[in-house]
Formats: structure tokens, C-alpha cells, sequence
């Protein structure tokens, strides 16, 4: 166990390294006019927008730079911002919107295991009755319509009948996140609902659940301590990552109720060539993103001795 | 076993109740500060509204998160309206401008020039302060914080080349010490640039001097008598050097509000990026005669459709209405709304169709068909008056299309001759347009127009230029009101010439327009607006003249220095000759404009631009905007100063008494 785990970390750090490496070369060579915004593009010459460049190191060969930004990254400094908070570091542009996104996620995360499993779990009660049909028609719903028309609709529900406020607010952070965590928890909640419901009905057509029903075992019990036992086994692996990736925040529900999160500090500073927020971001993301999956993997080996992650005999 | 893994899961439900709860009740997220002002009445009441309402103390306004979030917070380096729009209220210029667009005095009380503008002597009040977030003095704002400025703008290790240039062509000894700073940080690093102050002996040869606390003195390169307008622009805020020695030089561009020092009538309490930003009322403020609103709070959203529905729900106090949603009221007379539609003020922008004269394909040879179509000044003067816009025009203002005409090169209302006429009033009489009839563009004469195209027909068959001739009109990618604007204009284009003639071809860019399409000179023609830096023509026509390395619209978008045509040369080149011979012209304003009013109607005569319109839209509001800046040039018309508000939403009614009330 322990050297499955030493081995996938230093597996874990040499894919961050390669991943971070890549995206900073690969920005590195896009035009330079990229750095400058349309404005300025129109009030400086060629001859200040390279000296501009020339004064933030950007001129340098790229190899220079990798090597300054692995120095960097050793003291787990990212520079300091270019466009999103000129000038500021990085790190301090990322904690504060680092904390919204994982409130937010985390809280939506709950909501959805929760209700999203207890769904799916009267809906395998229930298969083929009116719960189950309820169950499904949400399922459907929400994974066919388009994500802004149905939170334009929580938006005019929440705005016009419950008269909560339209846009995140940090002077009302209760009422003004009723919205974004409602549009953050449909789709989870019919992810859950929707896998723990297959699982179930799979498990519960197994010879053992036969069995115990033949022993006279009470469904109730049999439901609750074999059937969504072993049916969570499956749902378990993706939860350290989820959990995890709450911190990214969601891209369109924080810009359409304007949560000051990271879901879209990456795509702005990529829009706006913020580099040193765009690698803190993806080092940030292929970090946590590698750490779920791995956490995942040890999670399901404790909850079913049966998988092992090393070795011969029943690995995954 | 069956214990431990139950003790996990419960360690594990714990964990993620633990970290669900551990969300405080202040987002937490931004940067607010612990104290705030207390927005006391130190200045005066706010004017009472006209409509019944009462003033609003506490407004709220909206801006567009993906494009329209401030950036950074030192004012002088930064050079985008998104970061100027907000920090003009957190400092006081020299001079200010009050609406709609009258330059006065602000921290100087009196200036001058005695020799036609070469040299401007300022005289300051001596009560203004700079003060922390919270409105606790820190020090005393003096003659020298504008002397501290020029040496920080200028100096290239402090500020790299960012709101330099018009400092570098004006101010005597700018440019050199500029340079001297440069090649001091090349050749003895950076921070032996940065440790320079405004003491220093380079310095000292540069035209600014403060004899005393209260007194100012430019001195220009060669006489400006627009250098007072220089005031309104970023380039001659004030920071002290006390503030400077407390963050130290390389703390100054990475300030946040939070410890960024304030003199101007609000402090910035509240910023949280793509969020909210809130303005206090600054209790030291030294203007007492103007009123402020305790608290102005700025929200960001996710587009410009948003701000209707925010508006609704009271949330906002004004909304720029979309197309559908102003259709929408306009289709139902039972609509209340009706009586509410208002018309923002016309924007700063006077925006033109760049033509380009230079043309590529997109792999990198001539289009030489193009080319030499618009190389042919019949084909030109056939676009300028055989193009109805009429309908391309109500896709920016449904109501009064015909209100965005835009006949000039240079924006109106920026200059006045001395009797009060309008300089581009001039132009338009120079290019003898009629007077319009309400329904028809003024510049549109089909029968003209038609004559034009057969004229410019036959000359181009003659010099094998095949038709229809194809136009490249370039739009963002998945932007669907960019493809309604440009089907629209397609059809304007194609309707009195003939689809026979030309052909508007609606090509598309993924990101960025000047990467894959301006700077690769891929386009015909490409929409631009340009607003001035400061108060004189010379700002716009030097973007459009002939030879010059700086002239954005001639190296970005006309290409004409590139341009082989000996004709186009040659009428480029007189255009800039009458451009450089009203430049000169320093002694008598009336005479300087009226030459420039001959250079732009020479411009617009050959038809080597194409005016496309002016920007406004129709709103709902709570704001008059008559008591708002509309100034044509610098960054002062954000100020939120002396602005009428009504918590009652102002009728149109309302609006046209405003309108005939600012007309005179």
C-alpha cells in the first residue's frame, strides 16, 4: 500500500510537471501582440509594446523562462498577475476566489449526494412505479434542457416569486446563494439520482439478494445494508475528485449570477493572456484533478476489500 | 475491519458536514475594508429631482464582467477605460470638466498661458488632502505630487512606456529624460532607476516646475493651446511621494483599494473582482458646493442583457435595453414601459469604416481586384452616398436611427469655434450635405450614388477589375448579434449598388480581430471608433495621416503608407500637408480649426473614409443624464458627482424637458 502510494505520487508530480511545462510553452508561443489589449493596440506603437514586453521579461527565450518559472514554482511563487489584478500575486487573486468556489461547491456537493442518493434510492424502491417515473422525468429534464434556459428559469422563480436577490452578494451571502447552489445541485443531484438508481436495480437482481430474500430477510434491510452498500462502491471513486474539484467553482452558473469564483478566472485569463494566472490555474486543476482520482482509487479499496490497487488477483 | 471502514465513513461525513459549515456569513472573498466611511454630509445636498421622487443616496449601477472589470488601481499605469471609468473618483485632477462639457477648475483654481501655450502656470487650493480608505488623512496633496508624477510616468523603470506618449511629445525635456531612464535601467539595472526621485538632476530639465505648495508651471515642447485639456487625461493626475515611500516603487502598481491613498470625491471600499465594487463618499473631500451619493456600488454581470431584468427587480437603477426587449415594449402600447423609454447621450466615439487600401488575401498575396476598386475615387464617393444605413443604424438605435448620422471624420461637440458653432457644423457645411428630411440619411443620394457606380464601373472594367467586386466584412465567431449587424449592413450595401457590383462577403475571426484580421490586413472594411485623449482635432487626424509611424487607423487598418496607388498617395499626402498647416497654426483657435475643418472636408470630399455612426442606445433610468460629464475627450465622464437621480424612474417627458432645457 505504501509504495502504491509513493509510487503514484511521484507518477502524480511528474504529470503536473509535464502538464504545467507544456501549457507554459505553448502560451510562450503565441504572438506577443496577445499581451496587449485592443486598447492599447491602438495607443501604442510597436516600438513601446516591445519595450513593454522587453521590461516583463517576456522577450527572453523561452527556455530562459521555463527555467525562471521552475524556480519559481519551487517556492510555489506564480508572479503576479498581468490583467485580472495588475500586479497583484497570483496566489492572493486565487485565495480570494478560492474560498467562494469551495463554499459553494462543497455545500451544492452535499445537497446533491443527499438528495441525489435518497432519489435514486426510492427510485430503485419504487422501479417502475410513480417514484421512479418522477424520478426519471427530473433526470431527463434536467440533462436535456440547456443549462442557461433552466437557470434563467431558478433565476426568474428565485428573482420574481421568492423575491431573493438576481446576483451573489457578499452583504447577503445566505439569500444570495440560494440561487447559484440550486443551479449548481440540479444537474449533481440527477447524476446521483441516476447512477444509484442503476446500481441498485443491477444489485438487486443478484443471486445473494435473492438469497436473502428467500432467508425472509425484511426488504427494508436488505435495501439499506447489502443492496446501496455495495451499489456505492461505483459512486465512491468520483467522489474525493468532485469533492476536490469543487474549488474550480462552475463556469456558468458563477458568471450568470456574478460569483466572484475561480470557475471563471481560467477561461478570463486566458481571454485577457493572463499567463501566470492561467499556469497557477492549470497547475491548481491538474494537481487536485491527478489527487481525486487517486484518493478515489484508495477510498474504493476500503470500502471493498475485494479491490486491490497492487499485485495479482482482483485489481481493477 | 467492518468497524474501521464504518469509523472511516463517518470521518469522511464529518469531514465534508465540517467543511460545508465552514462558510462564514461574509463572502470573504473580496477585499472590503473593516471600517468604511461614514458618508457624512460633507458636501452639499443632492438636487432635488424634478419628477416627484426623491434623490438617491445610495445608487446602484452595472457593468459587463467579461470585458468591463477593473484591472488595477495606480492611476497612472493604467491606460484602459475599465480601470479610469472608476479610479476618476478616487483622485482630483488640476482641472475638471462639468456637464456637459465645460473644463474647470478642480484642485487649480486659476490658469494660464501667456505665450499662445508654450508654457501653462497652474494656481492650487491648498486644502486638499490625501486620505486613506477610511478617510483618515495621511497627507497634504501639494503642487509637488504632480511634479512627483511626471517623474513616476516618466521614469521607464517605475511606469514602463504606459500614458507617456502625449507627455512625450508635449512637455519640454519629457522625452529625454524618458530615455535617460531607460538606458539607466539598461545599463545599470532596474533599481538604480527606480531609487531616481523628482530631485534629481536630469530631472530638473524637464518642463514642470512648483516654485511653492500651490503653484504649477508646464512647459511644452512647442506652444499648445490645448494643453489644458491634457488635464482631463490620466497622464496629469497627482501621487505623492510620501505614498510611494510607504508601499515602496514596486508596491505601487500591485496596490489594492484597500491601501491605495485617495483625493478625490470617493473612496473605494468594497472590491471584489467580477463582483461588486462599492465608493464611499470621501469625507475629506475638498469640493463641499458639489453633491456626492453616500455610496456608489458598481455590480458586475454576465452580459448586457442582464442589467433588463435587474432593472425590473429593482436591483439596478438604470438598463440599456436590448433589441428584443425594446421591441418587445414598443409592440405593446399597453406596456407602461413606453412612457419611460429614454435616449442615452451619444457616446465620445465617432466610428468610421476603415477602408483598406492595402489588402491581402488570406494567403498573404494582393487583392488586387480590391485594390484597385478602392483605389478609384468614384467607387469610393458610390459606398459614401449610395449606401442607405438607415436600417444598419436602428440595430443600434431602434427609435431614432437617424439621430446616430455620423457625417465627420472627427467626433462632435469635441471643439467650438469662438462664436459657438460646432466645428464639425463646419465640415458639414464645407461638404454642403442638406438638411435632413426625418426619413433619408443626409449623406444618401441614390441618384448620386447610381451615377457614381456606373462611372466607377466603367473606369474599373478598363483597368480589369472583375464584379462583383468582393468585400470582406469580418465578425466575432458564435456572435449572433454581430451576424444580424452585419447581414443587415450586407443588405445596405448591396441594395442600391447591386449585388451585381459588390458582394459584402461575412467572413468571421475566432478571438481577437486584430491578430487574425487587422493586423494581417485580411479586411475591406472594418468598423473603429476613436474617442480623443484630448481637446483638439489634431487627436483624430493624426490617426489618419500619411508617413507617420504613430497614426493608429493609417498602420492598423487603412494601410495606406503600404498603398502603391500614386492617386490615393497623393490625396493622402495633401490631406496630411493641410493637417501639418493647421497644426502650426497656434496664435488664433478659430483659425486653427477652420483649417482643420478644410483638411477633414478634403478627407471626407475624396471619400478616403467612410463615417459609419455615433454610439447610444434607449434606456429606462433612474439618472438624468443631462447632469452627467459628456465629455468628448479624457476620463472624467465616470465622475458620479452632481448627478440628479429620482427613486422614481424618469419619463420621457421628463427626458425632453432635460434636452430642451440643456439646448438652450
Amino acid at each position: 500500500m505504501l509504495k502504491y502510494t509513493v509510487r503514484r505520487l511521484i507518477e502524480s508530480l511528474i504529470m503536473v510537471l509535464i502538464i504545467v511545462s507544456v501549457t507554459f510553452v505553448l502560451m510562450r508561443m503565441l504572438p506577443t501582440d496577445m499581451y496587449f489589449t485592443e486598447e492599447q493596440m491602438m495607443k501604442l506603437n510597436d516600438q513601446q509594446k516591445e519595450e513593454q514586453l522587453e521590461a516583463a521579461g517576456l522577450l527572453d527565450p523561452i527556455p530562459t523562462q521555463l527555467f525562471r518559472f521552475y524556480r519559481q514554482l519551487l517556492h510555489l511563487d506564480f508572479g503576479e498577475s498581468r490583467r485580472i489584478q495588475t500586479g497583484v500575486p497570483v496566489l492572493k487573486v486565487i485565495e480570494s476566489k478560492f474560498t467562494v468556489s469551495m463554499r459553494l461547491g462543497l455545500i451544492s456537493m452535499a445537497i446533491s449526494l443527499v438528495i441525489g442518493v435518497l432519489l435514486g434510492l426510492v427510485q430503485a424502491q419504487y422501479k417502475n412505479k410513480i417514484p421512479d417515473h418522477i424520478g426519471t422525468v427530473y433526470t431527463v429534464f434536467v440533462n436535456s434542457v440547456p443549462s442557461l434556459v433552466s437557470y434563467s428559469l431558478v433565476l426568474v422563480f428565485c428573482a420574481h416569486v421568492l423575491s431573493l436577490p438576481s446576483l451573489y452578494s457578499t452583504r447577503n451571502v445566505g439569500k444570495s446563494s440560494i440561487p447559484p447552489l440550486i443551479c449548481l445541485s440540479l444537474a449533481s443531484i440527477a447524476h446521483y439520482a441516476l447512477w444509484t438508481r442503476r446500481y441498485m436495480v443491477d444489485e438487486s437482481t443478484k443471486d445473494y439478494i435473492r438469497l436473502a430474500r428467500v432467508k425472509g430477510m425484511k426488504s427494508s434491510d436488505i435495501m439499506r445494508k447489502h443492496v446501496l452498500k455495495n451499489a456505492f462502491v461505483p459512486l465512491a471513486q468520483y467522489i474525493p475528485a468532485s469533492l476536490l474539484l469543487t474549488v474550480g467553482g462552475s463556469m456558468l452558473v458563477e458568471r450568470f449570477f456574478s460569483v466572484p469564483g475561480m470557475g471563471t478566472l481560467m477561461i478570463d485569463a486566458i481571454n485577457r493572456y493572463d499567463t501566470n494566472v492561467v499556469q497557477a490555474c492549470v497547475f491548481i486543476y491538474a494537481g487536485l484533478g491527478i489527487l481525486g482520482v487517486f484518493l478515489g482509487d484508495i477510498l474504493m479499496m476500503l470500502l471493498d476489500p475485494r479491490i486491490k490497487l497492487v499485485g495479482g488477483g482482483s485489481g481493477r | 475491519m467492518k468497524n474501521n471502514r464504518i469509523r472511516f465513513l463517518s470521518i469522511l461525513l464529518a469531514m465534508l458536514l465540517a467543511l460545508t459549515a465552514c462558510g462564514g456569513s461574509n463572502g470573504g472573498s473580496g477585499n472590503s475594508s473593516d471600517g468604511g466611511n461614514s458618508g457624512g454630509g460633507t458636501t452639499a445636498d443632492a438636487p432635488a429631482p424634478s419628477n416627484g421622487g426623491e434623490p438617491i443616496k445610495d445608487i446602484i449601477l452595472w457593468e459587463t464582467s467579461g470585458t468591463r472589470e477593473l484591472e488595477e488601481f495606480f492611476i497612472l499605469h493604467t491606460e484602459q477605460a475599465k480601470d479610469l471609468n472608476v479610479l476618476t473618483n478616487a483622485y482630483s485632477p488640476l482641472l475638471e470638466l462639468s456637464p456637459p462639457s465645460e473644463l474647470g477648475p478642480a484642485v487649480a483654481t486659476k490658469w494660464d498661458t501667456p505665450d499662445n501655450g508654450l508654457t501653462w502656470n497652474f494656481e492650487l487650493r491648498d486644502d486638499v488632502t490625501w486620505v486613506d480608505v477610511n478617510g483618515n488623512e495621511k497627507a497634504k496633496c501639494t503642487a509637488q505630487d504632480w511634479i512627483t508624477s511626471m517623474e513616476w510616468i516618466l521614469n521607464y523603470a517605475k511606469n514602463g512606456t504606459n500614458n507617456t506618449s502625449m507627455l512625450r511629445a508635449m512637455v519640454a525635456g519629457a522625452e529625454e529624460y524618458f530615455q535617460y531612464t531607460k538606458a539607466l535601467t539598461e545599463t545599470e539595472g532596474e533599481e538604480a532607476a527606480k531609487a531616481l526621485k523628482s530631485d534629481n538632476a536630469e530631472f530638473q530639465k524637464v518642463g514642470v516646475k512648483a516654485p511653492d505648495d500651490t503653484h504649477l508651471t508646464y512647459t511644452c515642447v512647442k506652444p499648445c493651446p490645448y494643453f489644458e485639456t491634457l488635464c482631463t487625461s490620466a497622464a496629469l493626475y497627482p501621487v505623492s511621494q510620501a505614498e510611494i515611500d510607504e508601499k515602496t516603487v514596486d508596491g505601487m502598481v500591485g496596490m489594492t483599494n484597500l491601501d491605495m491613498w485617495y483625493n478625490g470625491p470617493y473612496t473605494i471600499t468594497e472590491y471584489i473582482n467580477n463582483n461588486t465594487k462599492t465608493l464611499t463618499k470621501n469625507p475629506a473631500y475638498w469640493d463641499k458646493d458639489c453633491s456626492l451619493f453616500d455610496t456608489v456600488t458598481i455590480v458586475m454581470i454576465e452580459s448586457g442583457t442582464t442589467d433588463d431584468s435587474l432593472y425590473e427587480t429593482g436591483e439596478v437603477d438604470f438598463t440599456e435595453l436590448n433589441i428584443a426587449n425594446l421591441d418587445a415594449i414598443l409592440k405593446d402600447p399597453s406596456d407602461e414601459r413606453n412612457d419611460y423609454l429614454v435616449e442615452t447621450q451619444i457616446k465620445k466615439y465617432s466610428y468610421q469604416f476603415q477602408l483598406n487600401f492595402n489588402k491581402k488575401n488570406e494567403d498573404g498575396t494582393l487583392d488586387t481586384n480590391w485594390n484597385t476598386a478602392v483605389a478609384n475615387e468614384n467607387f469610393r464617393q458610390a459606398l459614401l452616398c449610395g449606401v442607405n444605413l438607415k436600417n444598419f443604424w436602428e440595430r443600434t438605435n431602434r427609435i431614432n436611427p437617424l439621430g446616430i448620422e455620423n457625417l465627420c471624420f472627427t467626433m462632435k461637440g469635441l471643439l467650438k469655434f469662438s462664436d459657438g458653432r460646432d466645428y464639425t457644423d463646419r465640415v458639414i457645411e464645407l461638404m454642403e450635405y442638406p438638411d435632413s428630411n426625418g426619413d433619408l440619411p443626409r449623406r444618401f443620394d441614390e441618384a448620386k450614388g447610381i451615377e457614381y457606380r456606373d462611372k466607377a464601373k466603367e473606369e474599373l472594367t478598363a483597368k480589369g477589375v472583375t464584379f462583383p467586386i468582393q468585400m470582406d466584412y469580418y465578425i466575432k465567431a458564435g456572435s449572433a448579434t454581430g451576424l444580424d449587424n452585419a447581414t443587415v449592413l450586407k443588405e445596405c450595401v448591396e441594395g442600391t449598388l447591386g449585388s451585381d457590383f459588390i458582394n459584402l462577403n461575412i467572413k468571421t475571426y475566432v478571438n481577437s480581430q486584430t491578430q487574425e484580421v487587422t493586423a494581417p490586413g485580411l479586411h475591406s472594411i472594418t468598423g473603429s471608433g476613436w474617442g480623443a485623449d484630448y481637446g483638439d482635432v489634431e487627436n483624430f487626424h493624426d490617426q489618419i495621416v500619411y508617413g507617420s509611424d504613430n497614426a493608429y487607423y493609417a498602420n492598423s487598418y487603412t494601410y495606406i503608407n503600404e498603398c502603391q496607388d500614386p492617386e490615393v498617395i497623393a490625396l493622402f499626402q495633401e490631406f496630411t500637408d493641410k493637417v501639418n498647416e493647421a497644426k502650426a497654426i497656434v496664435d488664433d483657435l478659430d483659425a486653427r480649426y477652420e483649417a482643420f475643418a478644410q483638411a477633414e472636408a478634403f478627407l471626407l470630399q475624396h471619400a478616403l473614409t467612410w463615417p459609419e455612426y455615433y454610439e447610444n442606445t434607449w434606456q429606462l433610468t433612474k439618472i438624468n443624464d443631462y447632469t452627467k460629464i459628456n465629455a468628448l475627450y479624457g476620463i472624467q465622464n465616470y465622475t458620479y458627482k452632481n448627478w440628479e437621480t429620482s427613486t422614481e424612474a424618469y419619463t420621457a417627458e421628463d427626458y425632453a424637458r432635460f434636452a430642451a432645457e440643456a439646448n438652450g
